[in-house]
């Protein structure tokens, strides 16, 4: 009897023990219905749609950067063209392409499309044509990183821009700044590592804070293209000219040692640099980086969608968003923070517009102490002062933000500028004066945009209708081909959720 | 008379010792236990509740709306689930408390008893208490504040840190219905061998090194 109830017993505890199990396993099988993700993110992949299936308010957050309404006191984030704005600077960039098309950037999800419509890269018809470098596209695109994984990271930088049309067709997107798999945030761009790497720092130290911060970084910087690297001549590598430091001197100071000019100023003949965007740069000088806030503090606070709290990427100006950002620590007016901004980029504007008016006109007047037949020897000096002036100058203007991010640096660097470019010009009001100039030199009218291209020699009208022809005829072919190629590689479904 | 010994008698005193011809049998049933036994431990993932790591609490997927609001917290970065939610005096109370804490939860969700909102109870809440102030002592225990604020010593003692600041660091609203049905699959707390450099990258920055 007692065996019998002894067998009862363990077939009870069986029994219990595989209903358990089994309890186990469905809840375990309801955990994959409500929390798996719908799609696997294989690889590098460039589309954000496809990331959007399983971060959905991200993605959609991040949609918004094509809301082009917002207007600060003096950039949007729509369409506003420079040049006509301040037309002075087609006497600045004569020469380079910028002289041609200038426009005000729009939010990231317009990257491409952007570069596709500026006059800047012309407008090649043929994989292979055009002067542009294939470097041209690093910023864009997600496509990038999966491009250099698939060619090599020289291979990449040693084509031509129009040779990856049709590789290229994704804005900025998800791809750049994150890892698939954990989704932490990472760096994809070689550059910033190797800067790192140039300054005797190692990029895995960095903390998550500063993270928020480097991966912006690996596009809102100075950057120029080394064409001279070692064993690879070939290539237009991208280079962050980092190696002395962060600061405006540190990297004048690198460029004149290796004697680096993005272009020679036809008019003046200075070898001058063109500064990108040191928008981490600046930012690093100012209060803000002092204090530790990082990059999407500000441009991504955090935001709640039904009680869920996400990092809104609707990335922009913090002045569209004042109460998720500034108010976070700054428990003020709205009105007063907004103002505080303003004041700060209009007293560092004040600066910058006189400078860049006295840089075109020393321009002019070194052209013409050419033209009376100055010697090499007499214009060295002066056309060094005009190549650091004008490269202070475009610092300040080029970085997004500058003048909020530190306007301390801003305005010491325009003072910088600006001794340097008077003195270069009582040396050439000396010079002209000695070869016979005595009146002013004859100065074009600086309010016409129009009249300003053509005075440098440029065909506008002819540039206009090629770029017409191209987005016609050449950026249609490229997405359909780019989109021809995306849709054989298949998206693993892994949850009908 | 060793101890073993006497487990045997007293087995043979109540008959649990079958007989000889029923052995094989029931080393078979007791061995079918055992190994059911261990498919459980295996299928329920147990040995990770030995770990400190949060994704353990979420083996259990009602979890979900704590570890999202967390990994959306300013605390992700400085405290885990254990950090708050378990007792820090010794050790033996660490696993003691988990153990408690743990076998209840899986008792009320394998009863499908769980409600739609979960809220501390008692000794949770003193537990939680006490981590609190374990890292914020500096903060709650200013000298010059007891010298200044009037009855900063009741003010402090006598009520909960989440009585004021409820958002912390689960935020309030957390029900199963209300927050995201996707982990985001963040690796809160960087492991040492967290990579910043994708691996495709760094072997073609190796190779161009060479």
């Amino acid at each position: 009897m007692k065996n019998w109830i002894l067998f009862g017993l363990t077939a009870v505890i069986v029994f219990l023990l595989a209903m358990l199990a089994y309890s186990i396993m469905e809840r375990k099988t309801e955990a994959r219905f409500a929390y798996q993700p719908k799609v696997q993110i294989e690889g590098i992949e460039p589309r954000d749609s496809v990331w959007g299936l399983n971060y959905p308010r991200q993605y959609q957050s991040y949609m918004k950067t094509q809301d082009t309404t917002f207007s600060s006191m003096y950039n949007t984030s729509g369409f506003k063209d420079v040049l006509a704005d301040q037309p002075e600077l087609v006497i600045l960039w004569a020469g380079y392409a910028f002289s041609k098309d200038y426009n005000q950037p729009r939010g990231h999800a317009y990257a491409i499309t952007d570069l596709q419509n500026s006059i800047r890269i012309g407008s090649p018809k043929e994989p292979g044509d055009g002067v542009m470098p294939s470097t041209c596209w690093t910023c864009k695109s997600p496509d990038v990183p999966r491009l250099m994984s698939e060619m090599g990271v020289t291979e990449y930088y040693s084509t031509k821009l129009s040779s990856l049309g049709s590789e290229v067709i994704n804005p900025i997107g998800c791809a750049d700044c994150h890892n698939p798999q954990t989704m932490n945030l990472t760096i994809t761009r070689p550059a910033l590592i190797e800067a790192f790497e140039a300054m005797g720092k190692d990029i895995n130290q960095a903390s998550h804070q500063e993270m928020r911060s480097l991966v912006c970084a690996q596009c809102h910087v100075e950057y120029y293209f080394d064409k001279t690297k070692p064993g690879k001549e070939n290539a237009q590598y991208l280079t962050l000219p980092w190696k002395g430091g962060l600061s405006v001197e540190a990297m004048e100071t690198y460029y004149d040692n290796i004697d680096f000019a993005d272009w020679v100023h036809p008019i003046s003949k200075a070898r001058m640099i063109k500064a990108q965007h040191p928008d981490y740069e600046v930012f690093e000088m100012g209060v803000h980086a002092k204090r530790g806030v990082s990059c999407a503090d500000c441009h991504m606070p955090y935001k709640n969608e039904g009680g869920q709290k996400f990092t809104d990427h609707h990335i922009g100006s913090p002045l569209s968003n004042v109460e998720n950002s500034c108010f976070v620590c700054h428990r003020e007016k709205q009105a007063d923070l907004m103002t505080d901004v303003y004041d700060r980029q209009r007293k560092i504007k004040e600066g910058t517009s006189s400078l860049q008016k006295q840089l075109a006109m020393a321009h002019i007047e070194a052209g013409k102490a050419w033209e009376l037949g100055a010697t090499e020897e007499q214009m060295t000096e002066i056309l060094t002062g005009i190549r650091h002036a004008q490269w202070r100058w475009d610092f300040v203007v080029a970085s997004h933000g500058g003048a909020f991010h530190a306007p301390l640096e801003s305005s010491r660097i325009v003072t910088s500028a600006m001794g340097t470019i008077q003195e270069s010009r009582i040396h050439l009001a000396r010079l002209l004066a000695s070869l016979g100039h005595y009146k002013p030199v004859e100065m074009p009218d600086f309010n016409d945009k129009g009249a300003l291209q053509a005075y440098i020699g440029l065909d506008m009208d002819k540039e206009r209708a090629d770029k017409a022809k191209f987005l016609d005829q050449v950026v249609p072919q490229w997405l359909k081909e780019g989109k021809a190629r995306e849709a054989k590689k298949e998206v693993k479904v892994i949850s009908s959720n | 008379m060793g101890k073993r010994q006497q487990i045997k008698r007293k087995l043979f005193q109540y008959s649990l010792i079958p007989p000889r011809k029923w052995r094989p049998y029931a080393i078979v049933l007791v061995a079918a236990i055992f190994g059911l036994g261990l498919y459980l431990i295996r299928l329920s993932n147990a040995a990770s509740y030995l770990s400190d790591d949060p994704q353990a609490c979420v083996n259990c997927h009602i979890m979900t709306p704590q570890y999202i609001t967390w990994t959306h917290s300013s605390h992700r970065e400085v405290a885990h689930c254990n950090d708050c939610h378990v007792p820090h005096n010794n050790i033996a109370n660490k696993y003691f408390f988990k153990a408690k804490d743990g076998l209840y939860h899986a008792s009320i969700f394998t009863l499908r008893a769980e409600p739609q909102v979960i809220k501390a109870l008692g000794p949770s809440i003193e537990v939680i208490q006490n981590n609190c102030i374990r890292c914020h002592e500096d903060q709650v225990t200013d000298a010059k504040l007891i010298g200044l604020v009037e009855n900063h010593y009741p003010h402090r003692t006598d009520r909960i840190c989440w009585e004021c600041h409820r958002e912390v660091p689960h935020g309030k609203i957390r029900s199963l219905a209300a927050v995201g049905h996707q982990i985001e699959p963040i690796q809160a707390h960087a492991p040492p061998d967290l990579e910043i450099i994708p691996k495709w990258l760094k072997e073609s920055m190796q190779k161009s090194k060479q």
